[in-house]
C-alpha cells in the first residue's frame, strides 16, 4: 500500500519579517524595531551608494558643466535636496544604531551579566546599557535628521 | 584555517568602525558654516568639491571601498538569508562584480576629476 | 518574558472568545474558528484549550504535557507573541475591553495540524551542537563515578543558560529563522555558549570551529526577540553575542579558555558496600551479586504487544 505523504504548512513568514517588526507582537522588544530599521536603511544605503558613486563621478565623466547644472537645483525643496535629506536621514540611523550593534556584537559589551531569574523575569540583556543606547539612538536620530533638513532646505 | 564566517564578520565590523568616522566626516563637510560658505549649495561648488577630491582623495577612496565592502557584504548576507542560501554562488558573483565595478568608478572619480580652474 | 504579577492575578473577563487558527492536513485547508469559554480566576490558556477540547470541539489538536512550564511542549502564538499556554494566565492576555484571545501555531515551524508544530528540524539543530559535556578522557563521563568541580562564580556565569527547556519559543520569535532555514537558531547557539563557557567542558575549540559558519552566530543581528519571549529568562540573544565576540577573539588568537579542572572522585563513593543482615532471606532463584553487575531488563515492548 502506498503511504500517503502527510501535508504540513511552512509557517515561516519569510523576508517580510525583515521589514515588518509586527509580524509578531513581542512585548518589551524595541530591539526588533531597530533590527528592521537597520536592515531597511542598510538595503536602501547599499542601493543609494551605487547612485551616489555614479552621480559624484559626473565631473570626471562629463565635465563640471553637468555638475553645476545639477547643483543649481540644490536649494529649497527639489529632487536633489530631497535626495540629500533622505540619504542623510537613513545614514544617521544606520550609523548611530551601528555603533550600538558594534558594541554588542563585535565587542560583546553592554549586554549585562548572566543572573539568576527573579521577578519580573526580564532577560539581563534587555535591561543592560544597550537598551539605554537604543533609546539614545531613537532620540538623536530625529534631532540630527531635523538639523540636516534645516541645512539642506533652508540654508 | 580561518573559515569564511569569521572573515566576513571581521570585514563587516572593521569597515563599520571605519565608516562611523568617515561617514560622519562626509556628512559634516556639507555643513556650510564649517566650510566658511553661506549655503548648503555652496558646499557643492566645483572649487570646494575639487579641493576635497584633491586633498582627501585617498580618504575618499578608503571611504568608498569601505562603504562598498560593508554595504554589499551586508546585502549579500541578507539575500542569502532570504533565499536560505539556495543561490549562494550566483549572489556572491553578482556582489563581487558590483564591488569591482563601483570601486573602479569611485577610483576613476578620484583620479579623473579635472580642475575646474585650469 | 516579562512577568506582571498584577495582570496575572486579577480576575479575567467572565467569558472570553478564543479565535484559533486551524489547519486540516487532509483537506489542506486553513481557517479561523471561534469558541466562547467561561473563565475563572487562575485559568491559563492551556486550561481553556483543554476545556474547549473536552466540552466544545474534540477535534482541536495541540501538544502539552506537564501543565506547569517545565516540559516546554505547549508553545504557541498567543495574541501575536510566542508563549507557553500553560504559563499564560487568561487575565494577562484578555481584558474586559477586549475579551478575545487569538491562538496560532508557532511561527518558523511546519504546522502538522491546528496548533501542533513539527520540531524535528529544531531538535536536529539542537543535537548538531552536541549539547552535553565533552571531556578529553571519555571514561570520566562514561564511568560516572567522578565529579567535575566548579566555583560558585563559574556556576553563576552559566546557570542562566542551563535553564533552557527547549520549548522553541526563541526560534519562533527569531526574524532571521523566519526566512533562513539554515540558521542554527537562538536555542542551539545558546547551548554552544553554555558549554563554551562551562569550565568543565574540554571541547570548546571544536565547538567554536563548528559554529564558525555563515548559518552560525554570524546570521544573528540582535533583534533580541528570543530573549524577550524566553519563559525561563535564558537570554539567548546575549549568549549569541558573547559567543560571537569570543569567536572573533579566538580567531585573532586572543582567546584562551582556562584549563578544565581534573575530575574528582567523591569521598562517599569510596565507602564499601554494606553487607545484607544475616537474618535477611532472598527470594529463591535471585542472585544478588549477578543483579549488581547487570540490572534486570524489563521487556517493555514485549509486554505492551
Amino acid at each position: 500500500m502506498a503511504e500517503e505523504k502527510s501535508k504540513v504548512i511552512d509557517n515561516r513568514p519569510g523576508w517580510i519579517a525583515s521589514i515588518n517588526p509586527w509580524v509578531l507582537r513581542v512585548v518589551n522588544n524595541p530591539e526588533r524595531v531597530a533590527f528592521v530599521l537597520h536592515r531597511v536603511t542598510g538595503i536602501l544605503m547599499a542601493l543609494i551608494i551605487m547612485a551616489h558613486i555614479f552621480v559624484t563621478g559626473t565631473p570626471a565623466h562629463t565635465g563640471w558643466e553637468a555638475w553645476v547644472e545639477e547643483i543649481n537645483k540644490a536649494q529649497g525643496f527639489s529632487l536633489v535636496t530631497l535626495y540629500f535629506f533622505f540619504f542623510a536621514g537613513i545614514a544617521w540611523f544606520h550609523g548611530l544604531n551601528g555603533i550600538r550593534l558594534l558594541l554588542v556584537e563585535f565587542f560583546g559589551v553592554c549586554i549585562g551579566k548572566p543572573e539568576k531569574p527573579k521577578p519580573p523575569y526580564i532577560a539581563p540583556s534587555l535591561k543592560a546599557c544597550q537598551r539605554k543606547l537604543l533609546y539614545l539612538v531613537f532620540l538623536l536620530w530625529p534631532i540630527l535628521w531635523a538639523i540636516t533638513g534645516y541645512i539642506v532646505f533652508f540654508k | 584555517m580561518v573559515k569564511k564566517g569569521t572573515v566576513q564578520a571581521i570585514v563587516q565590523y572593521i569597515t563599520a568602525i571605519l565608516l562611523i568616522f568617515l561617514l560622519t566626516w562626509h556628512l559634516v563637510i556639507r555643513v556650510p558654516w564649517l566650510r566658511g560658505v553661506e549655503t548648503f549649495k555652496d558646499t557643492l561648488s566645483p572649487n570646494l568639491v575639487y579641493h576635497e577630491i584633491n586633498a582627501y582623495g585617498v580618504l575618499l577612496l578608503v571611504f568608498a571601498y569601505a562603504a562598498l565592502l560593508h554595504g554589499f557584504n551586508g546585502l549579500r548576507g541578507i539575500l542569502l538569508e532570504w533565499t536560505s542560501g539556495k543561490y549562494k554562488n550566483l549572489i556572491t558573483i553578482v556582489i563581487v562584480i558590483l564591488i569591482v565595478v563601483f570601486g573602479a568608478l569611485a577610483t576613476y572619480t578620484v583620479i579623473g576629476t579635472p580642475n575646474p580652474n585650469p | 518574558m516579562t512577568f506582571d504579577p498584577q495582570a496575572a492575578t486579577r480576575t479575567p473577563p467572565k467569558k472570553v472568545i478564543f479565535r484559533i487558527k486551524r489547519y486540516d492536513p487532509e483537506k489542506d485547508k486553513t481557517w479561523w474558528e471561534e469558541y466562547e469559554v467561561e473563565t475563572y480566576r487562575g485559568m491559563t490558556v492551556l486550561d481553556a484549550l483543554l476545556k474547549i477540547k473536552e466540552e466544545i470541539d474534540h477535534t482541536i489538536v495541540m501538544r502539552y504535557s506537564c501543565r506547569m512550564g517545565v516540559c516546554g511542549s505547549c508553545g504557541m502564538v498567543i495574541n501575536g507573541m510566542p508563549r507557553l499556554a500553560c504559563q499564560t494566565q487568561i487575565s494577562e492576555v484578555a481584558s474586559e475591553a477586549k475579551p478575545v484571545i487569538e491562538l496560532e501555531p508557532l511561527k518558523n515551524y511546519p504546522v502538522i495540524k491546528d496548533l501542533l508544530t513539527d520540531f524535528t528540524k529544531f531538535f536536529n539543530k539542537h543535537r548538531s551542537v552536541k549539547p552535553y559535556l565533552i571531556r578529553k578522557n571519555k571514561e570520566e563521563v562514561e564511568k560516572g563515578d567522578a565529579e567535575f568541580l566548579m566555583t560558585p562564580e563559574e556556576h553563576k556565569e552559566l546557570y542562566e543558560y542551563t535553564l533552557c527547556i527547549a520549548c522553541g519559543l526563541c526560534y519562533s520569535a527569531c526574524p532571521v529563522a523566519a526566512s533562513d532555514e539554515r540558521f542554527l537558531g537562538p536555542q542551539a547557539l545558546a547551548y554552544v555558549w553554555r558549554y563554551v563557557s562551562d569550565p568543565r567542558d574540554e571541547a570548546w575549540k571544536e565547538r567554536l570551529e563548528a559554529v564558525d559558519v555563515e548559518e552560525g552566530p554570524w546570521s544573528c543581528h540582535y533583534a533580541a526577540s528570543c530573549s524577550a519571549v524566553c519563559p525561563k529568562m535564558v537570554d539567548p540573544g546575549a549568549a549569541i553575542q558573547r559567543l560571537r565576540s569570543v569567536l572573533i577573539k579566538y580567531k585573532l588568537g586572543l582567546f584562551k579558555k582556562k584549563t578544565a579542572k581534573k575530575a574528582v572522585i567523591p569521598k562517599e563513593q569510596v565507602k564499601p558496600k554494606k553487607p545484607l543482615p544475616p537474618e535477611s532471606k532472598l527470594v529463591e532463584g535471585v542472585d544478588i551479586e549477578a543483579l549488581d553487575k547487570a540490572p534486570v531488563e524489563i521487556p517493555v515492548e514485549e509486554l505492551i504487544s
